[in-house]
């Protein structure tokens, strides 16, 4: 039920990526701050939570976004989503992160899945620019929106990942 | 245990080439399961998209209340000038057809330039910064092919990628790249000399925000400050969509040609409705 529940919510947070997000941030900035609310949403999942399912909400709305946002590439979304969540959930799953703790580690998160994304664009000639103007054009502007997207429901989503993982207790251990 | 983990790791990552190679080789069509997905998530975003649209506006109206002024003053000089400019257009376009039944224009000749404009509401905005496609509400059971333009009321803003029965995905004019295997250029003319200046939009630059127009002859006239349009030849993209302003010219790589930077006139936040310029049917058979 409480799985339910997660998914539920994770797709009504793709849909305000993409239906919402747009019209919130300022004209001019339009370009710059780009949400990726999801990912947050998988990153608690790994830190409160266990790092499978990470891994499995992870490969599945990267994908959504691959296929409803094809563009250029189907799954570059998919593949580092995925990945990122579950080496999270590998190193941090066991301690029990503070506030602190899970911001920067989100923050970090964040920093290493915009940067895999647009070096995959890069190898495949989509983008030219170079990383430094990368990082200042859209990354690093972004990572603000998605600390505070963070700090906002941290108290919530930490209740929400934890009481799952406790009606389902270590079935992962193997 | 750490040696499975290695082996889902490199499965994985050979999975995730794998579709990367899939998307990036020519498909003309998109498979059912991702028409069923995206037409699903797009009827569900429109709910949303549009109301915030309204609230959004309704603040912006509220910021914009001071300039309306002066708006009012230009749209009545230029409303003067468009009346006068109807006269003149009703005369040419009279004498235009006159001209086309004596020489003996055949229907395809005749409807070429008889261009549709559809208008379509924006449902969603990709976040991603390397890709930034919108997608709009209509789709191939409106008529709507991959290649066609799409404008706003100020000028060019892309070209449809893909199309699903009830949406379809505008690949924005900013991801216009020379280098890249999933875009093509557009060929480009000056306004008011549209028989003399001739270049190639090849790419845009995200860094200066200009595009980048190639391939001008050394004898053009092109100025700064002209306005560019798009020049209709090849007749993939219709003729005549406003793209921007010639902001500053150089002398090509080789030296032979000019290049020119073109700032775009469209803008491409908080976009709501958008026109998708859909071309006349050409038969081949019936020149």
């Amino acid at each position: 039920m409480s799985m339910n529940r997660i998914l539920v919510l994770m797709i009504a947070l793709f849909i305000i990526e993409g239906a919402i997000m747009p019209w919130i941030i300022p004209a001019s900035l339009g370009s710059r701050i780009i949400p990726h609310f999801v990912f947050v949403a998988v990153i608690f999942s790994a830190l409160y939570s266990d790092r499978h399912r990470a891994l499995m909400l992870g490969v599945s709305f990267g994908f959504l976004q691959d296929v409803i946002y094809f563009g250029h590439l189907l799954g570059p979304h998919s593949f580092v989503m995925g990945l990122i969540g579950y080496f999270t959930g590998v190193l941090l799953e066991k301690r029990r992160a503070t506030l602190l703790m899970a911001v920067s580690v989100i923050g970090f998160a964040c920093i290493l899945y915009d940067s895999v994304i647009f070096f995959i664009y890069r190898v495949f000639r989509i983008t030219g620019e170079t990383y430094a103007w990368a990082l200042l054009n859209h990354i690093l502007p972004s990572l603000f929106l998605q600390l505070a997207f963070a700090l906002a429901c941290y108290v919530p989503a930490r209740r929400l990942f934890e009481a799952h993982s406790k009606t389902s207790p270590d079935k992962d251990e193997q | 245990m750490r040696n499975k983990r290695m082996f889902m790791l490199m499965i994985g990552f050979i999975l995730f080439i794998a579709v990367i190679g899939f998307s990036l080789s020519d498909r003309k069509e998109m498979s059912w399961p991702e028409k069923f997905l995206r037409d699903t998530a797009a009827y569900v975003q429109q709910w949303f998209y549009k109301p915030a649209g309204y609230i959004a506006g309704f603040f912006e109206d509220i910021a914009n209340l001071r300039t309306v002024y002066e708006e009012n003053e230009q749209l009545r000089l230029t409303a003067a000038a468009y009346s006068r400019d109807k006269i003149k257009y009703n005369f040419i376009e009279k004498e235009n057809i006159r001209l086309q039944e004596e020489l003996d224009f055949t229907e395809a000749q005749k409807k070429m330039y008889d261009y549709t404009y559809l208008i379509a509401q924006v449902v969603s905005v990709s976040n991603d910064a390397n890709n930034r496609a919108l997608t709009i509400n209509l789709g191939s059971n409106n008529g709507i092919k991959p290649n066609m333009a799409v404008t706003t009321v100020d000028g060019l803003i892309g070209l449809i990628s893909s199309v699903t029965p009830f949406t379809a995905t505008v690949t924005p004019i900013t991801e216009l790249n020379e280098e890249s295997p999933t875009f093509n250029s557009i060929a480009a003319t000056i306004l008011g000399r549209e028989d003399e200046s001739f270049g190639i939009l090849s790419s845009y630059s995200k860094e200066t925000e200009r595009l980048t127009m190639t391939k001008i002859a050394e004898t053009d006239k092109m100025a700064v400050a002209d306005t560019v349009i798009t020049s209709g030849l090849g007749n993939v993209y219709p003729r005549g969509l406003v793209i921007g302003t010639v902001e500053s010219m150089q002398v090509g790589d080789f030296g032979l040609t000019y290049t020119a930077s073109v700032k775009l006139a469209a803008s491409f936040d908080h976009l709501t409705e958008v026109f998708v310029v859909k071309v006349p049917e050409m038969e081949e058979a019936s020149q």
